[in-house]
């Protein structure tokens, strides 16, 4: 369920900054130039009217292409769903909660030892994904890695699609073809190509490189997604102090400049095309040269990216419960509470990224139902305080009169079902919560996953789709390239 | 439906939808149609408070409901009280609490929870408000021969009342059974002064109902 977002956001940037970054993001872009490794990005952008080197694979872009290509960009972006009750639309104004993805290991339900990941990791975390409320959009947590690797997109979207009704975001694709049999998959369950268009009830994942390169195999697949009216999230990845400046103003700027040069090869090529702004930085440990997704300057490059998104008026991934931690532990609880948060309250439309850990490699089921937890009680902070005659209860409090209580007031009982509700966290005092137990969040957490899996039953998806699906998959098998 | 049959409907219906208005005026109908005013209360107004409790234990209503209930049922009362004086009715009841908060302390929200969760398990509360002294509590529980007194402190400085209500109990020999609570109690402060201890107004309820039956097998 999507939730309004009452206060305004927390400002990293001020006007002038965002202003700036946007002049020298043209200026990098027309100056200095970037890699384009896609041929038919290259055409397209020297059919714009950019200077290219198709043999150095070099593009200088010149500022008015990028503005006209901003223009042309939506500012509103439908996902929707195979369920239409479970349709996100994203407006700026609206927060919605998306899984974290795409790790490589999950930390075993039953065992608790950390293994490869799946297809039945998938589909558990996609029906975990259908019976939270507040849970909005599917993001495949893990690869199934005891499938072919180079079909993993459809076992993802396969296990996904089976177990929940709502809408599919595809992790990151390397090929062209993988799109292409993507979409096949994603038309037989809506119906045609058209009504794929009409209603995308799948979108997909495009990572850029740093500092300014648009890769072969993703930036061909975003082309293939936009061709279909496929909404595509445009991601930056710099790792704050390697392949981006050491500070964080030129991580966000190196950032925006590489959405800047992806959205104008799309945009020239499908004006309109649905596009959704993203930045996965990463933080150096300066010591070590290890990388951490949750440190502040990751974090504030987070924050600038969805400053700049809103700034175009484009609607942003912002995700943020994220964290470096190896294990549902403490550090997982810091680091994902205040990274969340802050995306949140900066203005994150897609919020969430809810479920990994190790820097989104490990999926933890027990950490899935405590980020889901941090996301709702986010969200209702996100809601602020709404002031007006009802919410003041000014008649109430004087009927209580000064010496009484609240507990039995009408007004209470109305609005008792609006107050937020833990799922997991214990409030009770010591002596009760020792007597049912004693038990951490992390055992409630892996009681109550446990509870889902055995009760919930998604809408399953027509006998005739399920073997059109299967069909496509054992076609996509053989004639991706691997 | 018979008249009667109505009127334990509205009754119970009043509970159920929290309104005190609505439970007083039923028990006001129902007395002037002659009914007895322990069929009134079991038939119609405990009936729906009962009704309640199970949604909350089954965490299917809020706290706030049971509450809400459980004060429309003591309204209710009020009216049917005078009646029941008059026809020396009896009121089946699992046990009666005198509780209150002790002298020196006026925060009784958590003595109010145990109050309304106590008169939803069909106890009779007798509250006596707060900054209550320990000889009040001893008066009310001799008055009415209670099963348990249970006194309220929130401060650190307050609690120290709760030792003399229990050196009271002994001292007059009162054969009543003594509970304390309060965020500043601990269990071993209960222990200290000879008290039983709950940690919450669920717990509460249960351990009155230990001590009811303590009593009244002459424990």
């Amino acid at each position: 369920m999507v939730h309004l977002r009452k206060i305004k956001p927390l400002e990293v940037l001020s006007e002038d900054a965002k202003e700036y970054i946007h002049m020298l993001s043209l200026e990098l872009l027309e100056k200095m130039g970037v890699k384009v490794h896609s041929k038919e990005a290259l055409e397209i952008l020297e059919k714009s009217g950019a200077k290219v080197d198709k043999e150095k694979k070099m593009a200088w872009i010149p500022p008015y292409l990028v503005e006209e290509a901003l223009e042309k960009t939506p500012k509103i972006v439908k996902l929707c769903a195979r369920n239409p009750k479970y349709d996100v639309r994203l407006d700026g104004k609206h927060i919605c909660c998306i899984t974290d993805g795409t790790g490589l290991y999950t930390i075993d339900l039953e065992t608790g030892e950390r293994r490869s990941s799946t297809k039945d990791d998938v589909a558990k975390s996609a029906l975990i994904i259908d019976a939270l409320k507040d849970a909005d959009l599917y993001y495949p947590t893990v690869t199934p890695l005891d499938f072919p690797k180079h079909a993993h997109v459809l076992h993802e979207y396969d296990a996904a699609v089976n177990n929940t009704e709502k809408h599919f975001v595809s992790g990151a694709t390397y090929l062209r073809e993988e799109a292409i049999y993507l979409i096949k998959m994603a038309a037989a369950v809506a119906g045609s190509v058209e009504q794929l268009r009409k209603r995308p009830i799948i979108s997909a994942v495009t990572c850029m490189m740093s500092p300014l390169i648009l890769p072969l195999g993703e930036t061909d697949a975003a082309l293939e997604f936009s061709k279909h009216g496929i909404p595509v999230v445009l991601m930056t990845m710099p790792l704050v102090g390697a392949t981006g400046p050491i500070t964080p103003a030129g991580s966000v700027l190196i950032g925006n400049a590489q959405f800047l040069a992806i959205n104008t090869v799309i945009q020239m090529k499908y004006p309109g095309a649905p596009v959704i702004y993203s930045s996965y930085p990463l933080s150096m440990e300066v010591k070590t040269g290890a990388f951490a997704v949750s440190f502040p300057e990751a974090d504030l490059v987070i924050a600038g990216h969805i400053q700049m998104a809103r700034y175009y008026g484009v609607p942003n991934f912002a995700g943020g419960t994220i964290g470096s931690s190896k294990v549902p532990d403490e550090q997982a609880a810091y680091e994902k509470a205040l990274c969340g948060l802050m995306s949140m309250l900066a203005g994150g439309d897609i919020c969430g990224t809810i479920g990994l850990l190790e820097n989104y490699t490990v999926l933890s089921f027990e950490q899935l139902l405590i980020d889901y937890e941090m996301y709702r009680m986010m969200v209702k902070l996100a809601e602020g305080i709404e002031v007006n005659e009802d919410t003041l209860a000014l008649d109430t409090i004087y009927k209580v009169g000064p010496e009484g209580h609240f507990m039995a007031e009408k007004h209470t009982l109305i609005h008792a079902k609006d107050v937020w509700m833990p799922l997991i966290t214990d409030p009770r005092p010591f002596l009760t919560w020792k007597k049912a137990g004693g038990k951490s969040v992390v055992e409630v957490a892996r009681e109550k996953v446990k509870e889902i899996l055995a009760t919930h039953k998604p809408a399953p998806l027509d006998m005739d789709v399920k073997r059109e699906l299967e069909r496509i998959i054992k076609e996509g098998e053989e004639k991706i390239p691997h | 439906m018979s008249g009667k049959e109505a009127i334990f409907l509205e009754l119970e219906n009043s509970i159920k939808n929290y309104d005190k208005e609505a439970a007083v005026e039923a028990a006001k109908k129902a007395l002037k149609m002659g009914l007895d005013p322990i069929e009134i209360i079991e038939k119609g107004l405990a009936k729906g408070l009962r009704e309640v409790g199970t949604l909350y234990e089954r965490g299917e209503a809020f706290i706030v409901e049971l509450i809400a209930a459980a004060e429309a049922m003591k309204a209710a009362m009020e009216v049917l009280k005078p009646e029941i004086l008059k026809r020396r009715a009896e009121i089946k009841v699992s046990g009666k609490v005198v509780l209150g908060t002790v002298a020196g302390d006026i925060h009784d929200i958590g003595k109010n929870i145990v109050a309304a969760l106590l008169t939803a398990a069909g106890f009779e509360v007798y509250d006596l408000g707060v900054d209550v002294p320990a000889e009040k509590f001893i008066e009310k529980a001799k008055e009415v021969d209670a099963d348990v007194i249970g006194a309220s402190a929130l401060l650190t400085t307050t609690m120290l009342v709760q030792k003399e209500i229990a050196e009271a109990i002994k001292r007059t020999g009162l054969n009543v059974k003594y509970i304390v609570g309060g965020a500043a109690v601990s269990p071993e402060w209960a222990e200290e002064i000879g008290a039983a201890y709950a940690p919450d107004a669920t717990t509460a309820v249960e351990v009155i109902k230990n001590l009811v039956q303590q009593r009244r097998r002459g424990l």
